[in-house]
């Protein structure tokens, strides 16, 4: 089942005279439950796909459906509304609130929806214990280590059972250890929850958690790689390989 | 390219950026340049008419520096804060501290004579409408023409300039501190560090709010009984130290104390509200509570001081009414022959009322006690002043009975007489004894001739017994007093006229009520003004300060409020919490100081007026409204901010 269907989305910067062209009539498509990389050199637009395809920012051309609603035609009110029900985000600087213990900044999300507190208690300890971070609950982001806000901010996207969760960058700041630890648990919740997740990356580690690998070069998909039933070693080789092709200089143009 | 370009660049780049310090700037001279030119002018002196009023105008543009400086160096170290970043640059590229600091200089001196330029030049448009102000509250009736004084500019050139080397300095001593790195991450810094709350600040949150109940306790008893004489001082020191220490403690720990618990209940479970205004202010409050403590006490002192200032010029008829209770006050018969006289003359109606007055040494040890003092005997036996019942109308007294009237209200304060006891008074060679039995506010004789101290009123037939009875040596200062109105009250500026012609008032203790009204007017007039002027100043400033501080916060969440609208909040959700926290923000200083004001004009208003709530609600009133619109304004800045977050 399709969860996210991107089609021919262009995205431009700049006025008439300085037209930069991010995204290029990109197609994609993202299944219920799945977990996709994308992965590309930096100015490919991988962010600037990111942003689109979570309604952060709006597309030039091209439309986005998500679980069968299209953002385009979604006002910013009714956006809101859609992010806060159906998307979670993880980001690279974990975006925790500084003020905000991490169970209060955990909680957030089901605050918006107005979820009765002893359902998002519930929700909370289940969450918590899976992403192992029940222990320091009552204490603030800067007491914590890098690797436990990732976490933090990970059960933030995660607890409030969305249909896609949009990852930008999420090991960008962990050492490799606290990587893997945080992707092996995005991947268990992944299955566990059949939650959809799309992440960016650089990080060829990072990526080989996924089963999906999406290769955006210059605002277009350049190729798709498929784990199928490779081993992680394996497919994290493949994606090397790939890696090296996309990141030659082409000779002619 | 070379430094100078450099700068020009900087300037035209960051002018938009920094409005912020150039609007505080502008204010700034405009504000003291407008006050300074009232002082130079000559018109003023006419409003006045006497010498306090420039001593008074004086002292308020020192005062008057003194929060301009204040508010120009804090302006200045958001402003150099904010530039941390370009500052370090700077030097990695390999310009010497000695160079940046030019640089910060040259561009200062550029930014402060553009300032000095405009701000003059408001100041001067101000300063016709502050005159027109001047002129309606003093009541003199002159049109108000306005010259360019040189000597007003040449002062705030000073000033300014002056205040220019200050923040060179402080510029000085901060690229003189800073390293690159720490330039870089000179805004992270300066963000507050979240501290888990702990027992001790618990404590201190409620020692805070103690000590403030402590002052407000100890203020309510300040002109009773408990203290009085020598200690009076003492105890004020008190009062202002445990308020002020106990706001500072009230900031520092109650305000994140009250929150934080109201956040525990929550359970973790909190909703956009909270999240933008409980959590934030908690930990905001307390890294902020040094300048909220200043703001507030500040405010507190400015409000208390235009209440009273206000309490005194409301209640200049009342208070003059009480002091002068006919229109003429004459203590030498001929002259009230001679006015009266003049005033048939001039076919102006009036009534008379003579009072023979005596000197009676009265003991009061049955009725009279001065608390907080041990000797009271000088008091409670001194001589008194004794009237007829004759003379005061609607007063019945049986000859064994007495009654004080003239109860002034300042004296009550500090002699307590109490109804129900037994006085004598010695005469010659009988002893009156006679019953107190009441105490009365009626105004029959001009304080001047009382000295605030009561009158006492006895049976016809036992005064003129007393007055054949008197003894020498407590023969009156004045026998017969003769108090004089006028009955249509049109004629009273004719009949002033008149008694002034005859000079009738160059005697000691001869007075005209409306000439004293116009008097105080005028003296109150100037001081109300000069109080308003640096009320409305310390207002403004204080509410700019608040309103810059919340502009630079605005900056530092802004991180926060992307991450919330990512997760689903609208901008209206998000607005509603920042209304929220703006009520807090701008709400508790304001709340505090209006407290604190509230109970410092109530320890002591007595001694302003007759009336205290009327005045001081309007005050407050007007300065709660003024004081909003700051926090309107920050909320509009927010709202900008929100909106470009995401």
């Amino acid at each position: 089942m399709v969860i996210l269907e991107a089609s021919k989305i262009s995205k431009t910067y700049g006025n008439k005279l300085n037209k930069q062209e991010v995204l290029r009539a990109l197609d994609l498509q993202v299944n219920k439950g799945e977990f996709v990389s994308i992965m590309g050199a930096s100015g490919s637009g991988k962010t600037t796909l990111l942003n689109v395809l979570s309604s952060i920012d709006r597309v030039s051309q091209g439309t986005i459906q998500i679980e069968g609603q299209n953002l385009n035609q979604l006002k910013e009110k009714q956006l809101a509304e859609f992010r806060k029900q159906h998307l979670g985000f993880i980001f690279q600087d974990y975006n925790l609130l500084d003020t905000l213990t991490v169970k209060e900044n955990i909680l957030l999300p089901l605050s918006v929806q107005k979820v009765k507190r002893k359902v998002a208690d519930d929700k909370f300890k289940a969450v918590a214990e899976e992403l192992g971070i029940w222990d320091i609950q009552n204490k603030y982001p800067n007491e914590i280590s890098g690797g436990q806000k990732q976490r933090t901010s990970a059960a933030r996207a995660f607890i409030h059972e969305p249909s896609i969760i949009f990852a930008d960058e999420p090991t960008g700041a962990l050492d490799s250890k606290a990587a893997s630890d945080l992707l092996n648990k995005l991947s268990e919740l992944n299955t566990k929850r059949a939650t959809s997740i799309v992440m960016v990356t650089h990080d060829p580690l990072a990526a080989s958690f996924s089963e999906r690998v999406v290769f955006i070069k210059d605002g277009q998909i350049y190729t798709q790689l498929n784990k199928g039933d490779q081993t992680r070693n394996a497919f994290f080789n493949d994606i090397i390989k790939t890696q090296g092709v996309l990141g030659g200089i082409q000779h002619d143009a | 390219m070379t430094l100078n370009q450099l700068i020009w660049r900087n300037i035209k780049k960051n002018i938009k950026h920094y409005y912020v310090y150039i609007f505080a700037l502008v204010f700034s001279v405009g504000l003291y340049f407008s006050f300074v030119t009232l002082q130079f002018d000559p018109a003023i002196d006419d409003a006045s008419g006497s010498v306090k009023a420039a001593a008074a105008f004086k002292s308020g543009s020192v005062l008057l520096i003194v929060i301009v400086a204040v508010f120009l160096l804090y302006a200045n170290t958001l402003f150099i804060k904010r530039r941390g970043k370009e500052i370090g640059l700077f030097q990695l590229i390999g310009m010497t501290k000695g160079m940046v600091f030019r640089i910060l200089s040259l561009e200062n001196l550029l930014l402060y004579i553009g300032s000095l330029v405009v701000g003059v030049l408001l100041g001067f448009s101000m300063s016709r409408l502050l005159m027109i102000i001047l002129f309606k509250v003093t009541g003199v009736e002159e049109i108000a023409t306005l010259r360019f004084s040189p000597e007003a500019l040449i002062q705030t050139i000073i000033v300014f300039s002056a205040i220019y080397v200050l923040i060179l300095v402080m510029n000085y001593l901060f690229i003189k501190r800073q390293s690159i790195l720490s330039l870089f991450r000179v805004s992270s810094v300066a963000q507050q560090r979240v501290q888990k709350m702990t027992l001790l600040q618990a404590v201190i949150g409620v020692l805070g709010i103690a000590l403030i109940l402590f002052g407000y306790y100890l203020s309510s008893r300040l002109f009773s009984d408990l203290f009085m004489g020598n200690q009076l001082f003492l105890v004020m020191i008190l009062i202002l130290a445990s308020v002020i220490v106990g706001t500072y403690l009230f900031y520092k720990g109650s305000v994140s104390f009250i929150f934080n618990s109201i956040r525990k209940r929550k359970g973790g479970y909190l909703n956009v509200n909270d999240v933008l205004s409980l959590s934030a202010i908690m930990f905001r409050m307390r890294s902020n509570s040094f300048l909220l403590t200043i703001i507030t006490a500040l405010s507190a002192l400015s409000i208390a001081l235009l209440s009273l200032s206000y309490i005194s010029y409301y209640s200049v008829e009342k208070s003059v009414e009480k002091n002068i209770p006919y229109d003429f006050s004459m203590i030498n018969p001929d002259h009230a022959e001679e006015f009266m006289q003049k005033l048939t003359n001039e076919s102006i109606g009036y009534t008379e009322k003579t009072i023979d007055l005596l000197e009676f040494n009265a003991e009061l040890s049955n009725v009279l006690t001065l608390p907080g003092v041990e000797d009271i005997n000088a008091v409670q036996n001194s001589s008194m002043t004794v009237i007829s019942e004759r003379v005061v109308s609607d007063l019945d007294i049986a000859e064994s009975e007495v009654v004080f009237i003239n109860q002034n209200e300042l004296t009550e304060k500090v002699i307590k007489i109490r109804a129900g006891g037994e006085i004598e008074f010695t005469g010659l060679e009988n002893i009156y004894k006679l019953t107190l039995t009441k105490v009365s506010d009626l105004a029959i004789l001009p304080t001047r001739i009382t000295y605030a101290f009561p009158v006492a009123v006895v049976d016809e037939k036992i005064f003129e017994q007393m007055k054949a009875d008197q003894q020498t040596e407590f023969s009156p200062e004045i026998p017969i007093y003769t108090g004089i109105s006028i009955k249509d009250a049109k004629e009273l500026v004719l009949a002033n006229d008149v008694f002034k012609e005859l000079e009738l008032d160059v005697w000691a203790g001869q007075e005209s009520k409306y000439d004293e009204k116009v008097k105080q007017k005028e003296n109150i007039g100037v001081i109300m003004f000069i109080v308003g002027f640096l009320g409305l100043a310390f207002l403004i400033t204080s509410g700019c300060i608040l309103y810059f501080k919340q502009m630079d916060e605005s900056e530092d969440e802004k991180a926060n409020y992307t991450i919330l609208r990512k997760l689903g909040y609208t901008q209206s959700d998000l607005l509603k919490g920042i209304q929220r926290k703006q009520l807090f923000n701008f709400g508790i200083p304001l709340v505090v100081g209006l407290l604190h004001s509230y109970f410092a004009v109530k320890s002591g208003w007595f001694f302003f007026g007759t009336e205290m709530l009327t005045p001081m609600i309007i005050v407050m009133l007007i300065y709660t409204a003024l004081y909003s619109i700051f926090g309107i304004l920050s909320v509009l800045n927010y709202k900008r901010v929100i909106r470009d977050s995401l």
